[in-house]
């Protein structure tokens, strides 16, 4: 039974559910958090657009990057696996005839979809509403394709990591709390090569760094320590750390049983 | 009659806990009933079965395929699972329309399926609510309906009739023999004996992870000779019969029933001892007005092997 | 028809006891069913390292003159008064193991019952609404106290004992009361906080992000606004900040951000009152589903 068919339709079920359920509700308001930062910012520092370049680069973005997505992926990206164990709905998936690795693969596609979503209307509003002054500075769209490249980045290999743990750990998230808000924190500030063994890094190295033509310093409070890896490589590894995570967990999902309580 | 399931040598370890001890039996066309008390390994066998749990030692097939990480083997199995659970944010429609996607067919090929399915257990005019707000009912048999969408000639039902209503019930147990008459085979699990009774005679019992017998009811009796035949006879006077029959060899015990006009023989030689009764009715001119084997049921051939 | 006494039925005209403490059995249990839960020992012992490490520098504060080799301006560091007992309390590394501590053991004390139904269950019993929570609130209590209190207490009492006179308690004769003034606003605040996220799902594992993720975002909220507004009373969204203005008013220290303990106290308390009417309203006997 080939793998694909089956992915396409497990990413539709999930898509549809993941949109139903309260916690996507809660989240999507937390991503309006910025949006009402926004406004309120470009109504307080009406006509300093290099201070709302400033606030946005400096603040929201380190709310995106180090915070929403994070928090999204540790609750998306666990719930892969963990949430069909608690509710106990896994026989309703296993006694289908879709192999086991469609399921948590398309499982994973749906939630980061879902995300990706919440994240680029909350990054595409407050970004545009910050720089609103500036609209006709293509300049400016490229940028934020690269803050969504980014993030969309950010949210697959999150997610990656925290559907591998998921599979594997019966109490995923507090593993994937102290990795998330501590080893990720702690260890881009380290010198050398330690800054590599972290997703954030390589998130931080793709990040569009130039000062903005309304003054402000780019991205440069979220590059403080940073010693960046090559774009295309940057790239590579985010690429490669998703698609490795994403095959343990389908490893580990076929091989392993999952016995619900009774 | 080829089988349909087998399993040989089958066990599975929870830790250190035997759910389920070196089973071998073959599942046949037909309904059969998996019959024993709770925790005896009924809802274990039905998971190894349906793929949720890998054997530890031994093997299950289902035609002739192995279900651990064959997802091809769904296509022919239903399973309706025990637990009341499910996707509570969906509403009857779309739990069944859901579900019948993972199988390949058309979206108007699924509206067709999902709808004949809420017809059967009779929720059509339910399936826009809320899961979430169903009754006890209404949940099992949804759980059902989405058992039977994809037309499975295979179907195993964990406790089934848990929750209906004894209308609900008798219901599901003629949609079940219904299914059985189309040619298909049904595994149906319970712990309560009347329902396994009305569904079905052919029956495997098991208990702490062992299966205690497989077959009809009359033949599982049969075999188990340790326990004397129960034999009821009502008479207008038994204790005249009782007489005839006190130095009988073949007559383990004898005792009377409260009404006053009933025998009840214990013997190991069922048969000698009905060929004797004739002969005894004839010869004293006793009128008989009844003879039953009470215990020519599942209650006490169950209750005799799990040596309650 | 029989009377129910010819039936075998016999009136019992004794007298209901009520036991006492109808709310300790589920404080009893929720404290059980905490530490069976495979890693929380680990976090439970590891929630005991600052204060560990507050009474090693207790030590090392009366044998300054054995340690000044090491310890450069260590009269300074050291100087053990309400400060320090401030410090221990208000530390932001403390407060973020408490919470830690409850979003995995306390979690659930509401989610599960919503979950398993049990609701019904212990209102099928002679318990009301208060003592039900009030046996939750509890479990909250045994944690915190746990972490603070007792710790708190012995820190003093450590100190008695490392100087060898009744000095410190002389000069400082409200510290013990401040302790446990602190320790209480701390259960009550952290009480109602936990029960409030508990009761807003039946999922215990995104009631554990959401207890964690709200308190980690005021805090970040209140950088963000901060950065933006460059006033003080941005701190009022960050739940440690409040807690740890509150911690300082109980010790008579000074804030740490210049803005008056009161409205601290009123952030904590709408907080708290918020919490009060979710749970009113959530805990139930009967489950109405629409």
């Amino acid at each position: 039974m080939s793998v694909a068919p089956s992915f396409g339709q497990v990413l539709g079920f999930f898509a549809f559910l993941g949109r139903r359920t309260g916690k996507t509700r809660v989240f999507a308001i937390l991503g309006l958090m910025p949006v009402a930062l926004a406004v309120i910012v470009r109504i307080v520092l009406h006509g300093r657009a290099g201070l709302m370049a400033a606030v946005f680069t400096d603040i929201l973005m380190v709310f995106f990057l180090q915070f929403y997505i994070v928090i999204l992926a540790l609750f998306y990206g666990s719930s892969v696996t963990a949430e069909e164990v608690e509710n106990r709905t896994l026989s309703y998936l296993l006694t289908r005839p879709i192999p086991k690795p469609a399921i948590v693969l398309g499982k994973y596609a749906a939630y980061s979809l879902l995300m990706f979503a919440m994240v680029s209307l909350s990054l595409a509003l407050s970004y545009f509403i910050m720089n609103a002054a500036r609209l006709g500075d293509p300049a400016l769209y490229l940028t934020f394709l690269g803050y969504l490249g980014v993030l969309g980045l950010g949210i697959l290999a999150y997610t990656a990591f925290f559907t591998f743990l998921g599979t594997l750990l019966k109490r995923a998230i507090i593993v994937g709390l102290v990795f998330g808000f501590g080893w990720e924190n702690v260890i881009q500030y380290f010198p050398g090569s330690t800054q590599r063994f972290s997703i954030v890094h390589y998130l931080k190295s793709l990040l569009p760094y130039r000062p903005m033509s309304g003054g402000g310093r780019g991205v440069a409070l979220l590059l403080f320590r940073l010693e960046p890896t090559a774009p295309l490589t940057a790239v590579l590894m985010l690429a490669v750390i998703t698609a490795v995570l994403l095959a343990l967990a389908c490893w580990i999902f076929r091989t392993k049983e999952y016995l619900t309580e009774d | 009659m080829t089988a349909v399931i087998a399993a040989s040598n089958l066990s599975k370890w929870y830790g250190n806990v035997l759910g389920l001890n070196d089973v071998s039996l073959e599942i046949e066309e037909g309904i059969t009933g998996l019959l024993g008390p709770n925790g005896a390994g009924k809802s274990t066998f039905m998971k190894l079965i349906t793929g949720q749990m890998k054997p530890a030692i031994g093997t299950v097939t289902v035609r002739g395929r192995r279900a651990w990480n064959s997802p091809e083997v769904f296509r022919g199995i239903g399973f309706c699972p025990e637990q009341d659970v499910f996707y509570d944010e969906l509403t009857g429609w779309e739990f069944l329309t859901g579900l019948l996607r993972f199988y390949g067919y058309a979206k108007s090929e699924i509206g067709d399926r999902a709808a004949r399915a809420l017809d059967i257990v009779d929720l059509a005019k339910d399936k826009d609510r809320l899961i979430r707000g169903y009754s006890r009912g209404m949940r099992q048999r949804i759980k059902f309906a989405q058992a039977i969408a994809h037309d499975p000639g295979i179907l195993i039902l964990d406790e089934p009739l848990s929750g209906l209503d004894p209308l609900g019930k008798r219901k599901l147990i003629r949609l079940i023999k219904e299914f059985r008459s189309q040619g298909r085979t049904v595994l149906v699990s319970s712990h309560v004996l009347p329902e396994i009774e009305a569904l079905t005679s052919r029956i495997v019992l098991i208990h702490q992870g062992k299966i205690l017998a497989q077959g009809d009811i009359p033949y599982i009796r049969e075999l188990i000779e340790a326990h004397p035949h129960q034999i009821s006879v009502r008479s207008s006077e038994p204790r005249t019969l009782a007489a005839r029959f006190v130095g009988d060899p073949s007559i383990q015990k004898m005792t009377f029933a409260s009404d006053g006009r009933t025998l009840i023989v214990e013997t190991h030689k069922r048969d000698e001892f009905f060929g004797r009764l004739t002969g005894v009715v004839l010869e004293a001119g006793i009128e008989v007005e009844e003879i039953t084997s009470p215990d020519d049921n599942l209650q006490a051939v169950f209750e005799y092997l799990v040596g309650k | 028809m029989a009377t129910v006494r010819e039936k075998g039925y016999s009136h019992w005209d004794g007298r209901l006891c009520e036991r006492r403490f109808p709310w300790w059995p589920i404080t009893r249990t929720g404290i059980q069913l905490a530490f069976r839960k495979k890693r929380f020992k680990v976090l439970f012992a590891g929630a005991f390292i600052p204060a560990f490490v507050f009474l090693v520098g207790l030590y090392i504060s009366e044998r300054l003159e054995d340690f000044k080799t090491i310890i450069q301006g260590s009269d300074r560091l050291l100087n053990i008064g309400p400060k320090y007992f401030s410090t221990y309390f208000a530390n932001g590394g403390l407060l973020f193991l408490i919470v830690l501590v409850l979003a995995f053991g306390a979690g659930g004390l509401i989610a599960d019952d919503l979950k398993h139904n049990s609701l019904q269950l212990y209102f099928s019993r002679p318990l009301g609404k208060k003592d039900y929570l009030l046996g939750k609130m509890s479990v909250v209590g045994f944690f915190v106290l746990v972490f603070t209190a007792v710790p708190g207490l012995v820190l003093i009492i450590f100190k008695l004992i490392f100087a060898g006179s009744f000095k410190f308690f002389l000069q400082y004769p409200w510290l013990p009361l401040s302790v446990l003034g602190f320790s209480a606003l701390l259960t009550v605040f952290l009480a109602f906080y936990i029960l409030l996220l508990s009761a807003l799902s039946k999922n215990s594992r995104y009631v554990f992000i959401l207890i964690f993720g709200t308190y980690i975002f005021s805090n970040v909220a209140f950088g963000i606004l901060q950065s933006i507004f460059r006033t003080p009373y941005m701190a009022l969204f960050s739940i440690p900040v409040n807690l740890q203005q509150v911690g300082a008013f109980v010790f008579g220290q000074k804030p740490p951000h210049n803005v008056p303990a009161v409205w601290s106290f009123a952030v904590l308390a709408a907080i708290c009152g918020l919490s009060a009417a979710v749970l009113d309203r959530k805990i139930r006997s009967v489950e109405v589903i629409k």
